[in-house]
């Protein structure tokens, strides 16, 4: 389906607890890091716990209890496998396992954390918490063009796939060549269209013209981003210490 | 492709460059991190260094036809770096992006901005990007590897260790230069296919 209009995307935003847009960058930062880059090695596990239940918390927060709750059972469940498992021996079962329960427990933590930022911000806050940053109009620009985009893109192409589905063309169908060029050709074409149509749009509320920008967004810290703030850098102190410890 | 679009004279970024490189970074790593997928896999992850280009050489020579100003393609390597940390890849991307996009930026700067077969070029060298991904095997290997056992198992570590010896840092860079030039030269006839025909390109 395509977005109406081309201005924001309908965002419940204001309801429950609000994060700072910066804070939210980094809480994904730091599940990056830690959780799914996987510094400071098993040390870290309890870490990885607390770090992962903060965007299922936020997600709460924001409205979505049933969501958060069906996220916060599915990895508590991997993270419990996992952490008994890992020290055990060998066996393809355990093998296939633990890479299953290893992925599930560090990939849904930052899913779930990309999806609170996306989902929660509007462009407009998120461009203010760059200017806030002092972040270079070169970097803010396209970033923010990407924030805006990357669900549509993922969204026309989760359409053509189904359209391609009805048709037969899959993958396994014994058609790699279709498969590449039924796809990805009707879904970047929309995409280039939609760019396009979003860049004039862009362009019209004055992003990029030489003078600075206004913005009524209302950021700032409040206590809940000095929660945040400091169980991020918490995490991050305990990360590098058990680095130069081991 | 776009030979008979005039150059525009200034070589400052504006707003509307600076959009086209979040869209086209946008297309270019949504389809990464489809493909990317497939890294859970050990087997596949040397794998990646090929597919990577080779996919994103469409998205890529798309973009050529929007690249009139330097800039943009140090720009979208940067981008892509960032993408991959907040992905978990870790942050050599972001150093490995831009000294890619750097030399792409040459290479299209000598094709003068359109001649569609130095793009093909400046995909294959843009494509190096990707070995930013498997710089944590080879950078403190050791630990790199301890941290994956204990994240994934004792088995896992030891399968993509068995996978990734040191020497096949320099195959993965090769591999993805030529998949890339490959690459380019299947989004060259797509965008001679179909973008020019529906008025993307």
């Amino acid at each position: 389906m395509r977005p109406a209009g081309l201005g924001e995307r309908e965002k419940p935003t204001h309801r429950g607890v609000v994060l700072d847009p910066r804070s939210k960058l980094l809480l994904l930062a730091t599940i990056a890091t830690i959780v799914l880059g996987g510094m400071g090695g098993s040390q870290m596990l309890w870490m990885h716990a607390v770090l992962s239940s903060l965007p299922l918390a936020m997600l709460a927060f924001s409205g979505r209890f049933v969501a958060a709750m069906i996220c916060a059972a599915a990895f508590g469940a991997a993270f419990f496998v996992q952490a008994a498992l890992v020290a055990q021996g060998s066996g393809t079962g355990i093998f296939v396992l633990l890479l299953l329960s290893g992925i599930f427990s560090r990939m849904l933590p930052a899913i779930v954390a990309a999806h609170y930022l996306v989902t929660t911000t509007t462009v407009s806050e998120f461009v203010a918490g760059m200017h806030r940053m002092h972040a270079p109009d070169s970097i803010v620009i396209p970033l923010s063009v990407m924030f805006r985009f990357i669900p549509t893109v993922v969204e026309e192409a989760t359409s053509i796939q189904q359209v391609m589905k009805m048709r037969g063309i899959r993958v396994g169908a014994g058609h790699p060549r279709k498969m590449l060029e039924y796809r990805l050709v009707p879904t970047m074409i929309c995409s280039a269209r939609i760019g396009e149509e979003l860049s004039a749009a862009a362009l019209t509320r004055g992003l990029g013209a030489p003078i600075a920008r206004t913005n009524v967004s209302h950021i700032g810290f409040a206590i809940q981003d000095w929660i945040i703030a400091a169980i991020c850098s918490w995490a991050f102190i305990a990360a590098s210490l058990s680095m130069i410890g081991a | 492709m776009s030979a008979h679009k005039p150059i525009p004279q200034t070589t400052k970024l504006t707003g509307k460059d600076l959009i086209n490189v979040g869209i086209y970074t946008g297309i270019y790593g949504v389809l990464m991190v489809l493909v990317g997928w497939l890294g859970f896999i050990p087997i596949l992850i040397p794998l990646l260094a090929a597919l990577v280009p080779l996919i994103g050489g469409i998205p890529f020579m798309l973009y050529l036809t929007k690249v009139h100003k330097p800039g943009m393609l140090v720009l979208m390597g940067i981008l892509l770096g960032i993408l991959m940390f907040a992905t978990g890849m870790g942050y050599w991307t972001i150093l490995t992006g831009a000294a890619a996009g750097a030399i792409a930026e040459l290479i299209w700067k000598w094709g003068d901005y359109r001649d569609a077969g130095k793009g093909v070029v400046t995909c294959g060298f843009f494509s190096a990007w990707v070995v930013g991904n498997f710089l944590p095997f080879y950078i403190g290997r050791d630990a790199y590897l301890a941290q994956l056992a204990d994240g994934f198992g004792a088995e896992y570590a030891k399968e993509l260790s068995g996978y990734m010896p040191t020497w096949m840092l320099a195959v993965l860079l090769v591999a993805s230069i030529a998949f890339g030039l490959l690459g380019g030269l299947i989004g060259k006839s797509v965008c001679a296919k179909h973008f020019a025909r529906a008025g993307v390109a």
